[in-house]
């Protein structure tokens, strides 16, 4: 057993570096040693390394990643959550403390995994928390809602739940919802409540000059439409922006947000800046703050009035 | 059967505690009861019982000063000894009621005499021997707590790290005999299979305080499977074990550090980082200015999970290094004959060829090193070094 590990190590150095990968091959070992996360997993080591020396993620191989105190389930090809994602979610989780008596409504553009409104879910107190998450791919939305139900985190039988019902849950909630948000008829389409004490998204930011550029284990494994920021070709600029043109009209034109309420945007790379003067020109939000991630890059925009 | 022979039955129970003159003999059960009346520990529970009269006797009847308020504390404290301390004096009489009986004309009444004289004498003792000395030692403050087990290799290069995988699996096992749940929370492999440094956690009640001698230079002899001569090595591995918490209470970390003291470093560049990177990189490091204690911590698959343990390990060291301070504070103010445990100091052979596990501050050989290994020689072991941690606690009581 340990020839073969050993063996497999060495193949898998030839795609990462010394140190990963024998953190990887561990978290390999330990996955095939319990209970399988999914039908999709492997069996053996052997396959799993031959995926990885393919390129596929690590993620969707293991089929889980931690976040937080969740765990979540991976698939393809919904966007794997971030490290950076999980380090803002806490943060922001810091800024509220929502009570059963005092409850927050949620509403998540561009849901994916469903990792961030269903951390906040799982941070803030029970009965606390009432979530909606939106994304356009079926893949995610089915995978947001199994991982609501992997995490113990209700799902509302009759889509989102009006807030005069939330002091009748002792539970928090989450609904995951199928819609084009940039399709202007979504939130009435969705059946959602506005307006909302708190609204994130993690949209596509990636510009395609970029996009073209990346890794593999990314632009071959997960949805292009979770990654790339200009989904048309018409879109003049290629900042990878269109999204936070299309947050700041729903913010402007629907009255998604209480006065009172936050947004928090995650950005890529040199975009921060761009983003907090639209949400400020475009969106209507008064103040705006960035923050910077783990590695001290500028990450997220929090706008508030 | 002698009383004498009756307090050697458990060697390792506070013997210095029930130190009877052992070169006397016994010619008549009267001294039997004199000599358990003038061991030291009585006489402490005698001055502990006056000073708590007196105290009685200070405390004025409404209670209301600051100084009665200290008052009345100490005599609450010393309450359960007050009642221990009663039923001696019960035992003690009734000892005194049966002696004349032993001399008894009736041969019925003196066995019967005789009998009762024995049991109430046995009860004595049980009390000198372990009721005094538990109300007397002062609770452990670190009663409650988990472990941590850091695990280093030292001289002895790879096969140093293959021993070390050993003991780390001895601790395992261990831990699962006395029900503890052991975890291991980050280890550093070798090319050969070994390990260079582990840390482990243990979680359950009194883990810590069970396991906390194992601090120091486990040294092992043998002939390395590398080896092909067939020469004996000797190799180390250091142990440190700290003590943690289930979970910390925010408010708690103060005592031991500032947030603002501790730096959060990630350990690589991630380039764009964000949706352009789905690599795991989840290492962190923690720095702590004051102390400079640096923490690495990168096992787990997300950077939150890691920075808890990386938190954890932290905490657990700034306490191991609070425990450290007062105790040489106390040592300072009174000589202390509690031995602190020397990390540097050899602790443990554990010797291959000839099957043997010495424990160099026992002065004990266990002739069967597999037994250790697998846990239940070790768990005989630790009892041994509790129980002379006791011992030693008891001694300091009595000469101070």
């Amino acid at each position: 057993m340990r020839r073969v590990a050993s063996r497999l190590l060495h193949v898998l150095e030839r795609v990462l570096d010394a140190e990963s990968a024998v953190r990887e091959l561990r978290w390999m070992q330990e996955v095939l040693a319990g209970p399988k996360p999914s039908p999709s997993t492997s069996t053996t080591l052997e396959d799993m390394v031959a995926r990885r020396v393919r390129g596929e993620p690590l993620q969707y191989i293991l089929g889980t990643q931690p976040f937080g105190p969740l765990t979540l389930l991976t698939r393809a090809p919904v966007l794997i959550p971030r490290t950076e994602t999980e380090d803002w979610a806490h943060r922001l989780a810091e800024m509220r403390q929502p009570t059963r008596h005092k409850p927050l409504s949620v509403l998540d553009l561009c849901t994916g995994s469903g990792c961030i409104p269903l951390l906040l879910c799982s941070l803030w107190a029970p009965g606390s928390t009432h979530a909606c998450g939106v994304d356009i791919s079926e893949d995610a939305i089915k995978l947001s809602a199994d991982n609501a139900r992997a995490n113990d985190i209700a799902i509302p039988e009759k889509g989102p739940l009006p807030p005069h019902e939330f002091r009748l849950r002792d539970r928090n909630t989450f609904t995951p919802l199928l819609g084009n948000i940039r399709d202007s008829a979504f939130v009435v389409a969705s059946g959602l409540h506005p307006p909302f004490d708190i609204i994130t998204s993690n949209p596509p930011y990636i510009p395609k000059r970029e996009y073209d550029e990346l890794p593999v284990s990314v632009k071959d494994f997960e949805d292009h439409r979770a990654l790339l920021g200009d989904p048309d070709d018409t879109v003049p600029d290629g900042r990878g922006l269109t999204f936070y043109h299309t947050i700041a009209e729903l913010l402007n034109s629907n009255k998604l947000l209480k006065c009172d309420g936050i947004v928090a945007l995650e950005v890529g790379a040199g975009q921060a800046r761009d983003v907090a003067s639209i949400m400020e020109n475009q969106g209507g939000m008064r103040h705006t703050r960035i923050w910077n991630d783990p590695w001290g890059k500028e990450r997220v925009v929090i706008a508030t009035n | 059967m002698s009383i004498l022979s009756r307090l050697n039955l458990r060697p390792h129970t506070f013997s210095a505690a029930c130190r009877v003159h052992k070169n006397r003999t016994y010619s008549t059960q009267q001294h039997a009861f004199t000599d358990l009346d003038n061991a030291p520990i009585v006489q402490l529970v005698r001055r502990k019982l006056q000073e708590r009269s007196k105290l009685q006797s200070e405390t004025s009847e409404d209670r209301v000063s600051a100084e009665d308020v200290a008052r009345i504390k100490k005599i609450k404290e010393l309450e359960q000894l007050q009642h221990a301390w009663e039923e001696w004096t019960q035992v003690a009489k009734s000892l005194q009621e049966t002696t004349p009986l032993l001399s008894d004309s009736d041969p019925a009444m003196r066995a019967l005499a005789e009998e009762e004289h024995a049991s109430l004498t046995q009860e004595l003792s049980a009390m000198v021997e372990t009721t005094f000395p538990r109300l007397l030692i002062p609770a452990s403050s670190t009663a409650h707590m988990s472990a941590l087990v850091e695990l280093r290799s030292g001289v002895g290069g790879s096969e140093s790290s293959l021993f070390l995988g050993e003991i780390m699996r001895m601790y395992l096992r261990v831990a699962g005999s006395y029900g503890w749940k052991a975890s291991v929370l980050s280890r550093n492999e070798t090319e050969n299979g070994g390990i260079k440094d582990a840390i482990l956690e243990v979680k359950g009640e009194g883990a810590y305080d069970i396991l906390r001698w194992e601090s120091g230079v486990h040294r092992v002899q043998r002939v390395p499977a590398t080896e092909a001569n067939g020469r004996v090595h000797t190799s180390t591995v250091s142990v440190m074990v700290l003590p943690t918490s289930e979970d910390s209470e925010p408010g708690k970390d103060e005592e031991l550090f500032k947030m603002s003291d501790v730096r959060i470093e990630v350990m690589r560049a991630r380039g764009a980082g964000g949706q352009h990177v789905n690599k795991t990189e989840s290492a962190v490091r923690l720095v702590h200015d004051p102390t400079g204690i640096t923490v690495s911590m990168q096992d787990e698959r997300s950077q939150h999970q890691n920075k808890r343990r990386a938190f954890q390990v932290l905490r657990a060291r700034l306490m191991d290094r609070k425990l450290e301070e007062e105790m040489a504070q106390r040592r300072a103010v009174r000589k202390n004959l509690v031995r602190s445990a020397d990390r540097s100091e050899k602790v443990r052979t554990y010797n291959y060829a000839q099957d043997r596990v010495t424990d160099h501050r026992l002065g004990w050989s266990v002739m069967n090193l597999l037994s250790v290994m697998e846990g239940d020689a070790l768990r005989d072991i630790l009892q041994a070094l509790e129980e002379k941690h006791g011992e030693e606690q008891l001694e300091e009581l009595l000469t101070e």
